[in-house]
């Protein structure tokens, strides 16, 4: 007996919307295709004409990779920072956030003055960042790498827009059950705003994974070096680095792949979700 | 925590990331002494003793000698703690004959290897 098509009557066939899409996402893999097989030949990527199909590949480029330079002290140190990034994001948006549902003096103004501060460039602040951080006594160290990721204002928005859809007679419920307002945020709000969670640590995860100029300038030592900076210490002793340079691309690539293959669902819904919610 | 929890992508796919790590680092013990050994032959194939195999190790730019071993009367050397995972070697006799160096490369550093047979010849005129 066939199978009744879940395509109502009259309607256009899902099959040429269908075909383009993976068309277009052939096309958006061919970058990630062309570094994997770069990463296991070691090829001239200006070669021409360009072999599609790898020749002689093999892993060896990553074994270079792992004893030419410290990569699992980089991956620890990047691993590091990013979870306290991400803890302290979510911590710190979150109670700022919640604050600004509120209603108090000059609560108009404190909008006003953060929504004008993201015009600043994080370029234009990194000398007095550098200095806070010195002051604070933590440069050169994981936390002092992470700091200013602890608080970013679009997730601060992310988060107050997440809690204000948040029905008021719910909190006031809470409230008049004699929640305090850390419960109330932990009881009754957080677990109502998954997807604003998911965009902080999405969003958080991916600033503080590729993040280059603050680490550059945070960090003094070679020990505490983040992958990005382990990139380009590595292309500056290295010679001939195609394959080694490639392999060492794909493995800093992989833990966010990873953590984003698991997490697909959740982030997905996370980021459409809060475009929608506004 | 139940066996389902285990089952969930968050906890199965890091666990079987560790164990994947794990069972490496376990091969790794038990295979890193950092011994290399093989055997050097002549066009005839047979056995050459007292020949001189040497390890050209990896620098950033080019290869240096590292290391040197001689075969036995059954042309089969071997050398010891070799702290390194890419290389070459080469076979040299004392009558001016010698092999074309062998790239050598392991899967990790000081892994014990056995190398196919170098051939030494005389060298072109």
């Amino acid at each position: 007996m066939p199978r009744p098509s879940r395509r109502p009557p009259g309607s256009p066939p899902h099959w040429p919307r269908h075909a383009i899409m993976i068309v277009v996402s052939f096309l958006m893999l061919i970058p990630f295709y062309w570094v994997v097989k770069t990463s296991l030949t070691g090829e001239n990527i200006y070669a021409y004409p360009p072999r599609i199909v790898p020749v002689d590949p093999h892993l060896f480029n990553y074994v270079d990779v792992w004893y030419m330079i410290p990569f699992a002290r980089y991956l620890l140190n990047s691993v590091i920072v990013t979870a306290m990034a991400i803890a302290g994001s979510l911590l710190f948006n979150v109670a700022a956030g919640y604050a600004l549902t509120k209603h108090f003096p000059g609560r108009r103004w404190v909008v006003m003055l953060l929504l004008s501060c993201m015009l600043i460039p994080f370029q234009a602040t990194i000398i007095p960042a550098y200095l806070i951080t010195s002051w604070l006594g933590v440069l050169d160290t994981w936390l002092g790498v992470a700091l200013p990721l602890l608080s970013t204002i679009i997730c601060i928005f992310v988060f107050k827009a997440s809690f204000e859809a948040v029905p008021p007679s719910l909190i006031d419920a809470a409230r008049v059950d004699g929640l305090s307002e850390w419960r109330i945020v932990t009881r009754i709000l957080l677990p109502l705003s998954k997807s604003a969670i998911a965009t902080n640590v999405i969003l958080t995860f991916i600033w503080s994974w590729n993040a280059f100029l603050w680490p550059l300038i945070a960090i003094r030592t070679p020990e505490m070096q983040t992958l990005p900076l382990g990139l380009a210490r590595f292309l500056s002793v290295m010679e001939d680095t195609t394959g080694a340079l490639y392999a060492f691309v794909v493995l800093v690539l992989i833990p966010g792949l990873a953590i984003f293959l698991m997490a697909q669902k959740e982030f997905i819904r996370g980021l459409t979700s809060g475009a929608t919610k506004g | 925590m139940t066996w389902r929890a285990l089952t969930h992508r968050f906890v199965a796919v890091p666990l079987a990331l560790l164990a994947l790590v794990v069972a490496w680092n376990v091969y790794i013990a038990f295979n890193d002494h950092g011994v290399i050994e093989g055997e050097v032959r002549d066009g005839a194939g047979v056995p050459v003793a007292g020949a001189t195999v040497i390890f050209f190790e990896r620098n950033f730019v080019y290869y240096e000698e590292k290391q040197r071993a001689t075969t036995d009367a059954q042309g089969v050397y071997r050398f010891t703690d070799m702290k390194a995972h890419v290389g070459q070697l080469e076979a040299r006799t004392a009558d001016g004959r010698k092999s074309e160096r062998r790239q050598l490369r392991l899967w990790f550093r000081s892994q014990d290897t056995e190398v196919p047979p170098l051939v030494v010849e005389a060298p072109r005129a």
